[in-house]
C-alpha cells in the first residue's frame, strides 16, 4: 500500500507539469496584457513596455516558463500583480474558506444523496421514488447561480432567517486556528461565532450541494437497483434477516463503490467549482479570487491557485482509491 | 423498518436544526446592525491600500478614509480647499509652490506628520525611487522636479514648468495621500496591507475578500468621526448587495444595479444618483476626409438625439452632456447648451458640406460596458446608427474587444471615420478633460479624434500656466465655445454613480471623484 501511495504521489509531477503548461499558455494567449491592465488609461506605450520588461513578459514564452518553474521549485510562487501580496500567502488566506464550504456541502450532499437514493431504490416506482428523482432532476438542472439567488430571496429577504452574504457576522470572527470558522469556533468554544458561521454557511452550502446531492442520489439508486435482484440478497432475505439489515449491510455496502467514486469526484469539483457559489454569496474563498485574478490577467495568482487546486484534486482521488480497499476487501493495491 | 424511521428522524432533525438556527432572531441585523458600526458594502476587494500602488475605485474609497492629502476637494465640487496644508502660495513664475502644514497632526502609528513626511511620500514616486507599477506616479507627480523641506512645517514643491492643475493633483485619493514614512519603512512591500495615514479612521484589519475594518482615530485633528467602527464589506453580486441593504446587513451600498432601484425604493431604501466625473462621447477622426470638414461634423452632430439616447439606453444611469465638463468641475459653463437635435438642420448642413444625397460612414466601437457607458459601445453605436439613417447617413459598425480597441483607434483601423469612446477624470481639474483635444496629445493617443486647432492649443497652455482660478475659468469658457463650434466630439452623457443607503443613515454623500468620505456619516 505504501509503495502504491508513493507511486501515485510521484505521478503528481507529470500531472502538475501538464496543468502548468496548459494554464501558462492559455493565460498568455487569451487574456489582456497585465502590464497595460496595471497601468490604466494614462500609460504611454513606453511605460507599459518598461513594466513588461520588469515583469519579464518581454522574454520568449519558454524562458518565462523556465524561470517560473525554477522559482516554484524553490517555493517562490511570486507576488500577485493585483495586490502585490505573495501568492502563497493569499492562497493561505482564501483556501480555508473554500475547504470549509466544500466540506460542508459534500457532507450535506453525501447524507441527503445516499438517503434519497436508498429510498428511491427501495420504494421503486412509488411516489417516494418519483418525488426524490424529480428532486434530483431539479438539482442537476438548476443553475447554482439561480438557485443561490432564489435561496437569498426566500431565506434572507422574505423570511429574514439567514444572512445573504459573507462568512460570519462582522466582529464575530473566531481566533485563527485552522481558518475554518466552524472548526475554529468549536476549538475555541466560541459558540456565538459558531452559530453565526453556521447561519452563514447554510445557504451557500445548500446551493453548492444541490448538484452533488442529485448526482449521488441517482448513482446510489441505480447501483442499489443493480444489487437488489442479486442472488445473495435473495439468500439474505430467505435466511430471514431483517429487511433493514438486508438493505444497509448487504445492498448498500455493495453498492457504495461507484458512489464513493462519485463523491470523490464531486469533492474535487466542489473545491474547484465553488466559483459561482462563492461569487453569489460573497464567500471569500479561492474560487472567486481566481476569477478576479483571471479577469485582471494576474498570472502568478492564477498559476499558483491552479497548482494548489490540482494538487488537492489528485490527493482527493488518491484518498478515494484507498477507501475502495476498505469497502471491498477484494481490491488490493500493490 | 426501524432504521428507516431513524433516517427520517435524522432528516427531519436536520431540517429543524436549519430552521432553528435561522429563527434565532433576525440574523442579518445581529452584529452588523451594531449602532456604532457603519457597514459600507462594495463590489470588490481593494487591490491594495498603499495609495502609490493602486488605481481602482474600491481601493480609493478605503484610502480616502484612512489617509489625507495636503489639499482636498469641496464637498460638492472639485474646487480645492485646505486639508493637511493650511495655506499655500505660488511664486510669480508659477514654478514654486510653498505649503504651510497643519501642526500637531499625528499619523496613526503615533509619529508626527511634518514636511519630511510630505517629501518622503512624493520622493518614493519620483525618479530614481519610482517603480514601474505605480500607476498614478507620473500623472500626479510628473510635473514635480523636486520637493524641499523648508522647515518642519513648510514644504516647497519645485515644478519643471508652471502647471496650474498641479494643485488639483494633490487632492487625489490615489498617489497623493501622505503616508507615514516610519510605517512604509517598517512594513516595506507589505505597507499595502498595513496602511498608516492621518485620516479620521484608522486601519484595523483586512480579511481578504471579506471586509476591511477601520476604527475611529481618537487623536484626529479635525472633528471626531461619528462612528466607532467602519466596515467595508465585500459583496460581489449587485442584487445580493441590494438584499444585504434591505435586510440591514449593510448600511450603505454602491454599484447599485438600475434594475434594483425600484425594489430598493419600494423597501424604503434611499437611492442616491450623483453625477460622476466622466464623459461618454462619439468622436470624429478630424485629420482626414471626410471629417476634416467642420460642416460635416456639425451636420452629424445635429442628427444625434442625445436626450433619446440617454432616456432609452441609460435611464437612471446617466445625464445628457451639454458640454465636455461635468457640472461640478470649475470651468463648466451653463450657458453652453451643445449642438441640439435638429434633423432638418442636419440635412441642410449635409448639402452645404457637399453631400446632398447623404453618405456612408465607418464607425468603430468597443464591445464591453465602461463606467461612462454601462450598456457597452455596441448598443450605443447601434442606436446612433439608427438616428443617422434618418438623415440619410448610412453607418457601418465595427466592434472590438476593449483590449484591442485602444490600439485600433490609435491606428485608425479599418478606415474608421467615427468612433465611440469616453474618459474618466482623475483630478477634477478642467485641464484633465479639455487637454484631450490638445494637438500634442495626438501622439500619446489621448487625443483620439486627432483634432488640432492652434487656438485651442494656445488657450490650453494659457490655462495651465495661469495661476488665478477665476482667470482660468474664463479661458476655459472661451475654449469650450470654440470646441462646440468645431464639433470634434459629440458629447453624449455623463455617467452617474448609483448608491443606496438605509433610512437611518445621515450625511451620506458620494463625492463626484468617486470616493466617499465617511467621517461625518452616522446612523
Amino acid at each position: 500500500m505504501g509503495r502504491y501511495i508513493l507511486k501515485r504521489l510521484l505521478l503528481l509531477i507529470p500531472v502538475l507539469l501538464g496543468v502548468l503548461v496548459v494554464v501558462f499558455i492559455v493565460l498568455r494567449c487569451f487574456t489582456t496584457d497585465p502590464a497595460a491592465m496595471m497601468l490604466g488609461q494614462h500609460a504611454s506605450t513606453q511605460q507599459v513596455e518598461a513594466l513588461r520588461v520588469k515583469l519579464g513578459l518581454n522574454k520568449p514564452l519558454y524562458v518565462q516558463f523556465g524561470t517560473y518553474l525554477w522559482q516554484i521549485l524553490h517555493g517562490d510562487f511570486g507576488r500577485s500583480l493585483m495586490t502585490k501580496t505573495p501568492v502563497l500567502h493569499e492562497i493561505g488566506i482564501r483556501f480555508p474558506a473554500t475547504i470549509e464550504l466544500a466540506l460542508f456541502a459534500i457532507t450535506l450532499a453525501t447524507i441527503f444523496g445516499i438517503v434519497m437514493g436508498v429510498v428511491a431504490a427501495v420504494k421503486r416506482n412509488t411516489i417516494w421514488d418519483y418525488f426524490t428523482m424529480v428532486g434530483a432532476l431539479l438539482g442537476v438542472s438548476m443553475p447554482i447561480y439561480w438557485l443561490g439567488l432564489l435561496l437569498i430571496i426566500l431565506f434572507a429577504v422574505m423570511l429574514g432567517w439567514l444572512p445573504a452574504s459573507g462568512r460570519i457576522d462582522i466582529g464575530l470572527e473566531p481566533a485563527h486556528v485552522t481558518g475554518l470558522y466552524l472548526l475554529d469556533s468549536i476549538i475555541t468554544k466560541n459558540w456565538a461565532s459558531f452559530i453565526s458561521a453556521l447561519k452563514h454557511i447554510i445557504l451557500p452550502g445548500i446551493a453548492l450541494a444541490s448538484y452533488s446531492t442529485a448526482i449521488i442520489a441517482r448513482m446510489t439508486r441505480s447501483t442499489m437497483l443493480e444489487v437488489l435482484p442479486q442472488d445473495y440478497i435473495r439468500t439474505a432475505r430467505a435466511k430471514g434477516l431483517k429487511e433493514s439489515t438486508v438493505i444497509y449491510k448487504h445492498t448498500l455496502r455493495n453498492s457504495l463503490i461507484p458512489v464513493v467514486t462519485v463523491i470523490g469526484l464531486q469533492m474535487g469539483a466542489l473545491l474547484g467549482g465553488a466559483v459561482l457559489t462563492e461569487t453569489v454569496f460573497s464567500w471569500p474563498g479561492l474560487g472567486s479570487r481566481v476569477v478576479e485574478a483571471i479577469l485582471a490577467a494576474d498570472y502568478p495568482m492564477v498559476q499558483g491557485s491552479v497548482i494548489v487546486i490540482a494538487v488537492i484534486f489528485v490527493i482527493v482521488n488518491l484518498i478515494v482509491d484507498i477507501i475502495y480497499s476498505f469497502l471491498d476487501p477484494r481490491i488490493h493495491y500493490s | 423498518m426501524r432504521r428507516g424511521k431513524i433516517l427520517i428522524s435524522i432528516i427531519v432533525g436536520l431540517g429543524l436544526l436549519i430552521s432553528a438556527v435561522g429563527c434565532g432572531g433576525n440574523t442579518s441585523t445581529g452584529a452588523t446592525g451594531a449602532k456604532d458600526t457603519l457597514v459600507f458594502a462594495q463590489g470588490a476587494d481593494p487591490r491594495g491600500l498603499d495609495p502609490a500602488l493602486v488605481d481602482d475605485g474600491e481601493s480609493a474609497k478605503v484610502i480616502a478614509n484612512v489617509f489625507e492629502t495636503l489639499v482636498k476637494y469641496k464637498e460638492d465640487s472639485t474646487e480645492i480647499e485646505p486639508c493637511l496644508a493650511t495655506s499655500w502660495e505660488k511664486s510669480a513664475d508659477g514654478k514654486e509652490w510653498t505649503f504651510k502644514l497643519r501642526q500637531g497632526v499625528k499619523f496613526h502609528d503615533g509619529t508626527d506628520f511634518d514636511a519630511n513626511a510630505v517629501k518622503f511620500t512624493v520622493d518614493r514616486q519620483l525618479p530614481p525611487q519610482v517603480t514601474a507599477d505605480m500607476p498614478y506616479a507620473s500623472f500626479t507627480f510628473g510635473p514635480v522636479k523636486e520637493v524641499q523641506v523648508v522647515d518642519k512645517y513648510t514644504v516647497k514643491f519645485i515644478l519643471k514648468e508652471p502647471y496650474a492643475p498641479f494643485l488639483a493633483n494633490l487632492a487625489m485619493s490615489l498617489a497623493a495621500p501622505i503616508v507615514s514614512p516610519a510605517a512604509v519603512k517598517k512594513y516595506g512591500d507589505d505597507f499595502t496591507n498595513n496602511p498608516v495615514g492621518t485620516g479620521p479612521y484608522k486601519f484595523v484589519k483586512w480579511d481578504k475578500g471579506q471586509q476591511v475594518v477601520l476604527e475611529a482615530n481618537p487623536n484626529y485633528w479635525g472633528p471626531q468621526p461619528k462612528m466607532k467602527k467602519v466596515v467595508f464589506k465585500i459583496v460581489k453580486e449587485n442584487s445580493v448587495r441590494a438584499s444585504d441593504l434591505i435586510t440591514g446587513a449593510a448600511d450603505i451600498i454602491d454599484g447599485v444595479d438600475p434594475n434594483d432601484v425600484a425594489k430598493l425604493e419600494k423597501s424604503k431604501m434611499l437611492v442616491a444618483k450623483d453625477a460622476g466625473m466622466n464623459i461618454n462621447y462619439m468622436g470624429f477622426i478630424c485629420d482626414r476626409p471626410p471629417f476634416n470638414n467642420v460642416k460635416l461634423r456639425q451636420a452629424v452632430s445635429y442628427a444625434i438625439n442625445k436626450e433619446e439616447l440617454v432616456k432609452y439606453l441609460y435611464k437612471d444611469l446617466a445625464q445628457v452632456a451639454p458640454s465636455m465638463l461635468p457640472d461640478f468641475i470649475p470651468g463648466y459653463d451653463p450657458s453652453l447648451k451643445g449642438i441640439p437635435y435638429d434633423p432638418e438642420k442636419a440635412k441642410q448642413l449635409l448639402k452645404e458640406a457637399g453631400y446632398p444625397n447623404g453618405l456612408k460612414v465607418k464607425m468603430i466601437t468597443y464591445s464591453n460596458p465602461r463606467p461612462y457607458n454601462p450598456v457597452g459601445g455596441e448598443k450605443l453605436a447601434a442606436a446612433v446608427q439608427a438616428q443617422l439613417a434618418k438623415v440619410g447617413i448610412q453607418a457601418e459598425i465595427q466592434s472590438y474587444p476593449w483590449k484591442e480597441y485602444k490600439d485600433a483607434l490609435f491606428k485608425v483601423a479599418d478606415g474608421a471615420q467615427i468612433f465611440f469612446y469616453g474618459w474618466t477624470g482623475d483630478n477634477g481639474d478642467p485641464d484633465n478633460f479639455l487637454s484631450l483635444l490638445e494637438t500634442k496629445e495626438i501622439e500619446s493617443s489621448l487625443n483620439s479624434a486627432k483634432y488640432s486647432n492652434p487656438q485651442v492649443d494656445k488657450l490650453l497652455v494659457e490655462g495651465r500656466t495661469t495661476l488665478d482660478m477665476n482667470r482660468r475659468i474664463e479661458i476655459y469658457k472661451e475654449l469650450q465655445k470654440i470646441v462646440e463650434n468645431d464639433a470634434p466630439w459629440v458629447f453624449i452623457s455623463h455617467g452617474k454613480t448609483l448608491a443606496a443607503y438605509r433610512p437611518g443613515v445621515k450625511n451620506f454623500k458620494y463625492h463626484p471623484t468617486g470616493v466617499v468620505h465617511l467621517w461625518n456619516v452616522e446612523k
